[in-house]
């Protein structure tokens, strides 16, 4: 346990902790950011194609999800609700290690990772709910896509878990918040990505 | 607890001592998380990439000679070969060699001992490996795309998620370094244009690879589950095959500016005209080639033409970026005193090639050319002229790389290559995609059909054409066997590379680990002072 931020055990970025005024370099937080727009580029692709099929469906005058299928709404929405307030309280953790109060910290991480937890519960219900075979195009697009960002959850979690963890071990305190910060960005990617499908998919259905 | 690897150092790879009780061997080379050695691999990984993909270029041309059937290879893998083609000589050999000269130099042109996420790095390099092991394997099994093996086609379709997920992890590595892992001092505006164009290049792949990579995971569900709306077998070609056409395609030349960008003011001995707006312009070229995947093109009539607008607008606009750095490097040799060094040469032919391809790519987007192929309205999207672009794009950037490992052959390989040879082959290798590019331009005009079909004319014409096109790529691929020659006699001589064979501008070059970072080009201010500026 030598040094407190990953990536640098450089004696280049010793000198810029010592110098005043310079800041660390902000390598996880900029990674994360990277892959939380390669990730939400990936789900955006899909979810055009979903787009693009179903204009063909519905320019052809059929029905999408088809007779006798249904996609509840009232799960999606409970679902937006439960991720805007994990928004909220993942904003939480960063602003309370950068004030050196651990214990709002991990308060705060326990219910953003419970309110996780529960999207991920409701996305599952949602599924046992829908009415629509996987073995059609309709079903193919529309579990890729949820199914999808189900994954982009799953990773977020775990990108908060593994860095609440290094908190839990005394890193990531104060200025070397960087890491919680980076997985905060990544799920508030997560949750925006959430909108667009919600509106896409479940809203204009 | 740290993540970094060994401590490697701004000093010439050659002179870096090997710590003590480091594996040595296939282990030291599998554990590593070290910037050369991984890049290295990398650039092994692309050589075998590219003889794949050029066997299989080799194969086309050849079944285009006699366009009246297809008997070389035979109906069935002439589709297959011509869809590997591109998919192996671009995601097998030219995006692992970008990366493998990028995951090489980047770092010691920013000064700093390592890549961020060294390992994230390390896992792509091998996730790469295994991806294409797969793909390659889909592929023999009968399946990849307009294959009969319904097993082997899915194999093929993970083999390239797979890739596609290690590139992604790669060009995440290498924006990350340059954003924030600079030496003090070193400012964005005084990154090397190199550097620059990497930073570039990494931030249009993160956009546009995830984009292929969701499309293909969809068309993988769909073939999996036995439905064909997003295509049978050829779905796997066809909702890929935008990356190779244009405007998508300029997004591999990015390297090309900056290898020359780099180039030019070295073997000139003068700085860089407007540094700045050089990297203006670089940026400015990635922002047109990105995005190409939402852009229909012109081979699509059911588009209304508002759609395609904004396709022929990049067509032209991307002309622009590219005018103005050949002005600047044009520029900048006039005020020096250029040395005709071979990196020179490379480079100096493969930004020709890539001016050619965005000049033929503009003329495509005119609207009335589409009109004057056969009188037919047949457009030029479909046939070869599209392959000719592509190919001059492409044979840009692989000249640019044969430039650049050249160029920092030191650095990459430890030893120099030889200069009288790579000076021939720079020749060579331009002279070669000219015939390639150009007779695949015009064959295109005559209404050559891109996937062999659509000859109904000037059939003579057509096949002297693809005579002359197999005979460019013959000389293109021996040259690439004698670079590869070069290379591995290079690396073989164990000799001591000298510290600074070019009188390089940039910190790769410095053996002075303190050197002060003034501006683009530290070892020039250091040499010349300041008032030089």
């Amino acid at each position: 346990m030598a040094a407190t931020t990953p990536v640098l055990a450089d004696p280049l970025f010793d000198e810029l902790d010592d110098a005043p005024g310079l800041r660390r370099p902000r390598v996880l937080l900029i990674g994360a950011a990277l892959a939380a727009s390669a990730s939400a580029m990936a789900l955006m692709a899909a979810l055009a194609v979903y787009l693009r099929h179903r204009a063909a469906v519905l320019g052809a005058g059929d029905a999408f999800f088809g007779e006798g299928s249904s996609v509840p709404l009232v799960n999606a929405n409970m679902n937006v609700f439960t991720l805007t307030m994990s928004l909220v309280s993942a904003s939480w953790i960063a602003y309370a290690l950068r004030r050196r109060d651990r214990g709002h910290a991990y308060l705060a991480l326990g219910l953003t990772v419970l309110f996780g937890v529960a999207s991920i519960v409701e996305t599952v219900y949602l599924f046992q709910q829908t009415v629509l075979p996987v073995r059609s195009e309709t079903g193919v697009l529309f579990y890729a896509v949820t199914g999808g960002h189900m994954a982009m959850t799953i990773a977020g979690l775990i990108f908060l878990v593994v860095m609440g963890i290094q908190a839990f071990g005394g890193q990531l305190t104060g200025r070397d918040a960087e890491g919680m910060t980076a997985a905060t960005l990544y799920w508030y990617a997560t949750v925006g990505v959430y909108y667009v499908v919600w509106y896409a998919i479940y809203v204009t259905k | 607890m740290t993540i970094t690897e060994s401590a490697p150092t701004t000093a010439p790879v050659g002179e870096r001592p090997a710590p003590a009780g480091d594996p040595r061997g296939v282990a030291g080379i599998l554990g590593s998380g070290d910037h050369v050695v991984v890049g290295r691999t990398w650039i092994v990984a692309s050589a075998v990439g590219l003889v794949a993909a050029g066997v299989a270029g080799v194969l086309v041309s050849a079944e285009r000679l006699d366009t009246s059937g297809i008997d070389v290879v035979g109906r069935e893998w002439f589709a297959q070969l011509y869809a590997f083609h591109p998919v192996a000589g671009v995601f097998l050999f030219l995006l692992p060699l970008t990366l493998g000269v990028a995951t090489v130099v980047v770092p010691l042109q920013l000064g700093v001992r390592s890549l961020a996420f060294p390992r994230a790095m390390a896992f792509a390099v091998w996730a790469h490996l295994v991806g294409a092991a797969v793909m390659v394997g889909g592929y023999l099994a009968d399946g990849g795309p307009f294959g009969d093996d319904s097993d082997g086609v899915q194999l093929y379709l993970v083999g390239l998620v797979v890739v596609v997920v290690a590139e992604i992890a790669a060009w995440i590595s290498i924006a990350a370094t340059v954003l924030a892992l600079r030496r003090p001092g070193m400012r964005l505006t005084r990154v090397p244009l190199f550097a620059w164009s990497m930073l570039v290049a990494s931030l249009v792949w993160l956009l546009t690879l995830p984009v292929l990579g969701g499309v293909t995971v969809l068309v993988l569900l769909s073939y999996r589950y036995g439905l064909d709306f997003l295509g049978a077998s050829d779905g796997a070609y066809d909702w890929v095959a935008w990356v190779f056409g244009q405007p998508a395609v300029y997004a591999f030349g990015i390297v090309v500016l900056g290898l020359v960008g780099d180039v030019v003011p070295v073997f000139a001995s003068t700085r860089h005209r407007m540094h700045k707006v050089a990297m203006g312009c670089i940026g400015a070229y990635g922002v047109l080639a990105l995005g190409a995947w939402a852009l229909p093109g012109l081979d699509d009539d059911l588009v209304p033409f508002r759609y395609e607008a904004p396709w022929v607008a990049v067509s032209f606009a991307i002309l622009l970026p590219v005018l103005g750095l050949l002005g600047l490097w044009a520029d900048t040799a006039r005020r020096g005193k250029p040395r005709l060094a071979s990196p020179l040469l490379y480079g100096v032919g493969a930004a020709i090639m890539l001016a050619m391809g965005v000049v033929a790519g503009a003329v495509g987007a005119i609207e009335p050319i589409k009109t004057i192929v056969d009188g037919k309205g047949t457009t030029l999207a479909s046939t070869t002229w599209s392959t000719g672009v592509s190919h001059y794009v492409v044979m840009a950037a692989t000249i640019a790389l044969l430039g650049a490992v050249t160029y920092w052959a030191p650095r990459i390989l430890g030893a120099a290559m030889a200069e009288g040879p790579s000076r021939a082959l720079a020749g060579l290798v331009v002279v070669g995609t000219v015939l390639l590019s150009l007779a695949d331009v015009i064959s295109g005009l005559l209404g050559q059909g891109s996937r062999l079909t659509g000859v109904a004319d000037n059939v003579d014409a057509v096949e002297a054409l693809n005579l002359v096109s197999l005979v460019g790529g013959a000389l293109v691929a021996l040259c690439v066997l004698g670079w590869l020659l070069l290379v591995m006699r290079a690396a073989a001589s164990g000799q001591e590379p000298p510290a600074d064979p070019w009188g390089g501008h940039t910190l790769e070059w410095a053996t002075d680990a303190e050197v002060p970072i003034r501006s683009e080009a530290p070892l020039y201010d250091a040499r010349h002072g300041q008032e030089a500026k």
